[in-house]
Order: structure tokens, then sequence, then C-alpha cells
């Protein structure tokens, strides 16, 4: 024996595989009886109680107390009483199989000629329509916006096919009162920067706080003006189940102009200069991003794309941009906002950033997804780009004459005409207003916005002249009434009355 | 083999259990109706074929002026509810504000205690929806909040120091789920109301709106009897102008620190609108506060429109009700108080 456990601590003994225990022992025959006939009630008990339930739904109450929210129901013959357990729109990754309900703002101002570019975003979205209930503010708009919306909504809503519908829609009016333009240059210029966001973030609020209903699970903020964004762009979000979650934001530029540039600068993660720079200033002061006033070496969210990175790759961020945001409803319910003042010297969208940030809510970016903003040229790009288009006339009218010479007359006049038909830029227009062109959609403006723009005007004009044709058979059917009424008085006057009457008579609740 | 099967399972009656079990589980899942339990909650279904549903609001017209009552603004009255008191009801159903201009709010914690307040509280709503068409609000929303409470509602604990932050920020959570919820484009004031207030003068919402400003507060005091005699007390301690004292307090803080009102080891030197009450003096007579309680406070909706809500974090080291004043004066909008108002809360 010793010699076999000289130096092997497990010697191979015959007793290594002799366990004893592992012999079958029977129990005691007391302690089953005893336990027999528990186990008896048991086995009757369980089958009879699942039963009970099964039949009796009232009884289930009884057993588990959680299950008193049954009590939480609406009562069909109560039309004024509402119940909503709000752990049912908590909002999870797979909204769309769970049928979770999502609230789409979209905040509008001057924004006619953006319209049906995004109609068709919206009918292409692939999230359930009936799933989306719509919310628009149209604010301080002096062009078409609320007409041409009514137009397509309806349009939309009375679509053939029932799957193209949304949900419920709410459009709301209110002005704010404006402090600056809407040009690109005046919204972008760095004063304006503050003001202008304070009232921005008022008006998202105002429209977050009359559309939000207890059973909304998510709420989709997007933009009117974009140009590109994937169909499933509410699903790619959501999948990745976040409170608050962007995507990256770039937008297309002339070629001349290097092709594409980032273009929303409002995600970005918080650095210590910021934290810095927000100690030196007042109370009131608001730091805004992509201003060499304000240098606060931050990483944003735009200039880590890559384009051909995993698009689901996050990032944390602390202040995000409003072309495109997906948060839970609950995110808002906490009372999360867009803050219309300094907040921790940020306003409206990077303040609701950093306000989920201080409410403990994620907030990621996604630097390799991209959505694309529309492009709309700065007054240099449109002087610098008006120079290029004289430059290129100049030239063809160059090659021309010198085709001219060769060729027989006919060809080279027929050339010009089909030429002034594709770019009708005329000599006259040379000395205008390259802004003024551009809003009015004429001359050397070759893109899908301009074409937007005249198919959006005419369509206005269309409504409008409909609207006029409507008011006047209104006032005339008013007028005729009131003839008959009163005959020899200040029927006319009454009768205009009327007209302005049904004219402001607006549905309400 | 049949002799072999019931040794086997005689051996295990668990097994039976657990089999039988299993099967009339699945059975139940799959022929009870699998509504409400599993999936997000629908609205009625979304119109196909039927209405455009689309609605049109002009946010532009909405008032809130101090003849409310006159010119038919819509009021809506939200409370946080633990516990139904039948005083506070009583007290609710006579205010005389039309009660089609009024639409009522509840949220409701989770929890067992809750569950017996929700109980009463139906019962409550049903009698009362179903009774008097002049009786009746224009609608009544009842929530569950989607969070639990770290806090049990008993006296004591409500008003330890300690357990003050967590408190006041799960309130403020639940604030800001009734409002953001039930705010719509009709509502021109916001009147909270506490469900432990069980006494107010019927003309409550009349008379707080006749001051015509974007905040204001009554005075919140209890009843109780002192060897036999009926007194008064104050109560609510949120209502004050800041004081040098509690704003060099701030400054020393931590960013996560609060400041909170009514406390030995915090004494702050405040002007507290509890003790500004005089017996007798004009009931109107107004004070510019810097903090408020949400007892009986009456706010323009287009306040919380703007975004002042109930920060559930310190703001300004502030939270709830108090950071809410101060969140609204950053928004432009000073908050008053009625010193010689009283509202009475419910004695424990």
């Amino acid at each position: 024996m010793f010699s076999m456990m000289n130096g092997n601590p497990f010697p191979h003994t015959s007793q290594t595989f002799n366990i004893s225990p592992h012999r079958f022992q029977p129990r005691s025959k007391r302690h089953f009886l005893r336990r027999q006939p528990l186990k008896r009630l048991l086995l009757l008990l369980c089958p009879l109680a699942l039963l009970l339930f099964f039949f009796f739904p009232s009884l289930r109450t009884l057993a588990v107390p959680s299950l008193g929210t049954r009590i939480f129901r609406d009562d069909p013959l109560i039309t004024t009483v509402h119940h909503y357990d709000l752990s049912k729109s908590a909002g999870t990754g797979r909204g769309w199989e769970r049928e979770e309900r999502v609230l789409m703002c979209i905040p509008l101002r001057d924004a006619a000629p953006h319209l049906p570019l995004m109609f068709s975003h919206l009918r292409n979205l692939t999230y359930p329509h009936s799933l989306i209930d719509m919310a628009f503010l149209v604010s301080d708009s002096k062009d078409e916006t609320l007409l041409l919306l009514n137009t397509f909504l309806e349009k939309l809503q009375s679509d053939e096919d029932p799957h193209q519908r949304f949900g419920h829609i709410d459009i709301f009016e209110k002005d704010f009162g404006q402090v600056v333009g809407q040009g690109f240059s005046d919204r972008h210029g760095f004063a304006a920067q503050g003001p202008r966001r304070k009232l921005m973030a008022r008006a998202r609020n105002w429209l977050l706080s009359a559309s939000l209903k207890p059973e909304h699970s998510w709420v989709y903020w997007r933009d009117a003006d974009v140009e590109v964004a994937p169909p499933t762009v509410i699903e790619d979000l959501m999948r990745h189940n976040k409170d608050v979650i962007v995507p990256n934001i770039w937008r297309p530029l002339p070629d001349w102009l290097g092709g594409e540039q980032p273009y929303d600068l409002n995600s970005w993660q918080e650095s210590e200069t910021a934290i810095q720079l927000a100690q030196t200033l007042g109370e009131d002061a608001v730091i805004v991003e992509g201003y060499p006033e304000y240098a606060t070496w931050r990483p944003h969210l735009a200039y880590l794309r890559d384009p051909y990175g995993d698009p689901d790759v996050e990032m944390e961020i602390d202040g995000v941009g409003g072309v495109s945001i997906l948060a839970k409803a609950r995110v808002f319910r906490g009372g999360a906002h867009f803050p219309a003042f300094s907040f921790e010297r940020h306003a409206e969208t990077e303040g609701f950033g950093k306000m989920c940030k201080r409410m403990g809510f994620s907030v990621v970016g996604l630097p390799h997804y991209v959505i694309w903003h529309m492009y709309e040229p700065s007054v240099d790009d449109l002087r610098h780009m008006a120079e290029m288009e004289q430059e290129r006339l100049r030239k063809e009218k160059e090659a021309q004459e010198a085709a001219g010479k060769e060729k027989p007359d006919g060809v080279g006049s027929a050339a010009a005409v089909s030429d002034s038909g594709e770019s009708p830029l005329k000599e006259s227009s040379r000395e205008k207003d390259p802004l003024e062109m551009y809003e009015n959609g004429e001359g050397f403006l070759d893109s899908v916005r301009a074409a937007h723009l005249r198919a959006a005007k005419q369509v206005a004009e269309e409504m409008k002249a409909q609207q006029v044709a409507m008011e006047k058979a209104k006032a005339e059917e008013a007028a005729k009434k009131a003839a008959a009424a009163a005959p020899g008085g200040s029927g006319l006057k009454d009768a205009k009355n009327a007209a302005r009457k049904s004219k402001d008579a607006k549905p309400a609740r | 083999m049949a002799v072999y099967k019931s040794k086997k399972f005689r051996g295990r009656p668990l097994s039976i259990i657990t089999i039988v079990g299993a099967s009339l589980l699945l059975l139940f899942y799959l022929i009870s109706p699998s509504s409400s339990s599993s999936k997000a909650q629908k609205r009625p279904p979304p119109a196909i074929g039927g209405t455009k549903s689309i609605s049109h609001y002009r946010l532009d017209g909405l008032q809130s002026t101090w003849r409310s009552f006159e010119s038919h603004e819509r009021v809506l009255i939200l409370t946080p509810i633990a516990r139904f008191y039948d005083e506070y009801w009583n007290n609710l159903i006579n205010l005389n504000y039309p009660h089609e201009l009024i639409e009522l709010g509840f949220i409701l914690p989770r929890g067992r205690e809750a569950n017996s307040a929700l109980l009463r509280l139906e019962e409550a709503v049903k009698r009362l929806q179903t009774g008097t068409k002049k009786n009746r609000f224009a609608k009544v929303t009842i929530l569950r909040q989607d969070f639990d409470s770290p806090f049990s509602q008993s006296e004591k604990d409500r008003h330890a120091l300690s357990g003050q932050k967590e408190r006041r920020a799960a309130m403020a959570r639940a604030r800001n789920s009734l409002f953001t919820t039930t705010i719509n484009a009709g509502i021109s004031w916001v009147l909270w109301l506490d469900a432990d207030v069980v006494e107010t003068p019927t003309t409550l919402v009349q008379d707080l709106a006749a001051h015509n400003k974007p905040i204001i507060v009554a005075n919140c005091y209890q009843r109780y009897v002192d060897h036999g005699e009926n007194k008064i007390r104050a109560y609510d301690f949120n209502s004050w102008q800041d004081s040098d004292t509690a704003l060099q307090m701030a400054k020393d803080m931590g960013d996560d620190e609060v400041i909170f009102e009514g406390y030995a080891e915090m004494a702050t030197f405040r002007t507290l609108m509890s003790y500004q009450y005089v017996a007798g003096n004009d009931i109107h007579e107004e004070m510019q506060l810097d903090g408020v309680g949400a007892t009986a406070l009456l706010v323009k909706a287009e306040v919380h429109r703007d975004g002042a809500m109930f920060p559930s974090f310190p703001f300004y080291h502030l939270i709830e009700s108090e950071g809410f004043a101060k969140m609204a004066k950053r928004l432009g909008y000073q908050s008053y108080g009625l010193p010689n108002y009283l509202v009475y809360h419910y004695n424990e």
C-alpha cells in the first residue's frame, strides 16, 4: 500500500470506485406515509383550482391580488371615463409586433415646398400605419402650408389601401411670433441661435403636450425637410430599445462643394472644455454647437460617420439633434421636455438630451446610420451657383457660335431652343436676387426641390381657386336666404357676415 | 406496462402535478382571449374605411382669463391619489364651476393599498357619471403609473427627511405622467388638487382664476381638536419666498442635494406663506412666491405647455412643486399665493 501511495495522491486502488452511498436506500416508510395525504390533496386541489379559475375568471383576483387591475377597465356604458395602465405603454424593442402606438410629431413652419416629399416618405414607412398617430403644429407660416397639409392628409386618410391610412391625426395651429426669418443664413447665424432655439423649444412642447395620450408607447420627432430616409427608420431605431435614440444626419451637396457634408451638429458627447466653458457663462446663456464662437471640442456624432461602418453601432451622447428623434413616451411622461430656457447652458433638443441624462434615461446616437437632410443653398452658395451657371452658358454660347459657323443654321437654332428649355435662365435674371429666384423655383436650380416647389404651388393654387369658388357659392346662398328673410334692409351685410362666419368656423373638440 | 407506469408515477406525484398543471395552463393560454395582458393598449380600432380621423385645433384662440367662468374655459383637475377620502370626493363634486367644463385626471401608484383606493374611486366615479346630468364631469381619466413608488404611505414615513428626495421625486414623476397625457387642446386651466384636501370653498376655481395669474396657490391648513376645541394649524410649507440664507445654502451644496422646507435640520429662514395668514383679513390678498405647494394650485395651461413640469431631479436644489415654481420662473412666469384663502388638509 505505501509503495503505491508514494508520490501519487490518487492511487488506483480497488476502493476508488467503491463509494457506498450510491447504493439504493429505500425511504423510511413512516416518512412516506406522513407526506402522502398532503400530496394527494395538492394533487386534487391544483387542477381543480386551475379549472375553477379557467371557468370563473372573477376568482382569479382572489388568488393573485395584483390581478386586481382587472377592474381597471373601461365600462362601455360610461363613455366619459377612461382607464389606462401606463405600464402597458412602456415601449419595447419590438413595438410593431406588440402593437405599440407611436406618436409622430412634426413641427411645420413655412414648409409647403417640403410637404410633397414628406408625404412620400410617410407613405413609405413600414411601421404599421394604423399604429401611428400624427401630430402637426403649423406655426407662423405665411405660405400655404396648412392648406397643402390638409389636402395631402385628406388624400392619405381616404386612400384605397386601408394599410396606407394612419391612426388619429391632430393638426394644431399656433403662432409664437418669430425672432428671425427662415432663410438659411438667417436661421443659422450665430447671434440668432439662442432666442431662435428657445422659440422652437416652446413650439415642440406645445405640440407634444397637446397630442401625447396615455396609450402612446413611443414618440417619433421628425422634421419635414428630410431628403432621404430609410422607410424602416422607426423599426431600425426602435430595435435598439433605448429611451432616446437619434441617427446621424448628413446632407448631400453639389459636386463642386464636395458631394456630402455632416449636417446636424447638435448630437454630441460632453467634453471637459465645454463643461468649463459652461461654468464661465451666465445663467441665461445658451451654448450652440457648430460655431467658432464656442469652441467646445466635443466629439460630434456627425463627424464619426464611416460610410461602410456597421449601422447598428451605438454611441452614448449628451446633446441630441431634432431632425429625427425616437424616444419612449415614458421619457416625456416623466417630464423631460425641450427646455425653452437655458437648462445647463443648453436649450431645445440639446437641452432635451441633457435633461434626459439628468433624469437617468439612456441617450444614444447611431454614427453610421444616416438620414439625409435637404440641401438648402446659402446665399453665398447661390451666388456661386449663379456665377457657375453664367459661366457655363457663356461657354455654351461660344461653342454654339463656333458650331454655328460650321453647321447649317436649322440644327443650331434647334439646339439652342432645347437648351434654354432645360435651363430657363434668361438674360434678365442675371440681376435678380438669387435667393428670390431659388424660392420661385425658376432658373438654374435644376434640383428635385425646385420641382417640388413648383408642384406644391400648383396644388395650392388649385385649392385656393376651389375654396374661393366654394365661398362664393356659400355667400350667394346666404345672400339669397338673407334677402328672402329681410327683403328691405341690411340683407347683404348679414349675408356677408354669415359668409365670414362659415369661413371662420373650424371643427373643434 | 401499465403496472410499470403507475409505479413510476406513484413515486413522483410532483411530476403528475406539473404535467397536469402545464397542460391546463397551455389550454388556458390557447383558449382565453389573448387580450390586454400581453399587448400594448389600443385605441378604439383605427379608422379603416370610416372617418378620416383628422382633427384640427387652433391653440391661438385658447384663453385663460379672469372671467374663466363666463368665457367657458375648460379646467383640468388633476389628483395623484393613493388613498381615497369621501370628504375629498364630496368636496370635489360640490365645486360649483360648471361640471361640463371640468375634466378630471387621477393617477394611482401600483400596490395593494392603491388597489383599495382604486376600488372606491371607481365606485364613486361610476355613481357620479351615471347620475344626474348636471353633476357629471366632461371626462374622467384614471391612470395607473408605470413605476413603483419607493415609499409607504404612513404619515410618519412620509415626512421623514431621509426619504424625502425619493418620495418627492416619485411624486413629481406621477404628476408629470398625469398632466402630459391628460392636457389636451381644449384645456385653459389646470387645477392641482391633492387627494387629502378635504375642504375648500365651493368657488375654488373661480376664486383662484379671478386673480388671472399664471400660477396661484391657496394656503393649506389643517383642522384639529385640542382639548375639545376646534382649531386650525398650518400644514403645507412648500409655498415660500426665498431668503438669503437659503440661497447661500444652495450655493454651497453639491449638484444632487436638495433643500426641503419645514425641517429643523435645514433652517432656511424663508418667508413661509403658511405663517402669513391673518384671520379676518382680505382673502384676496396676494403675495409673490418662489416655491409653491401643489395641494391646491391653479396653473394656466400655457405654463405647462411651455414646458414647466415638476422636476424629479434637483433643479436649482429644488424638487417637485418647489422646482416647478423655479422652472416656471425660468420660463418667465411668476408664482403667487393667497395667504388668507384657506383650504383644509385631512387630519390623520
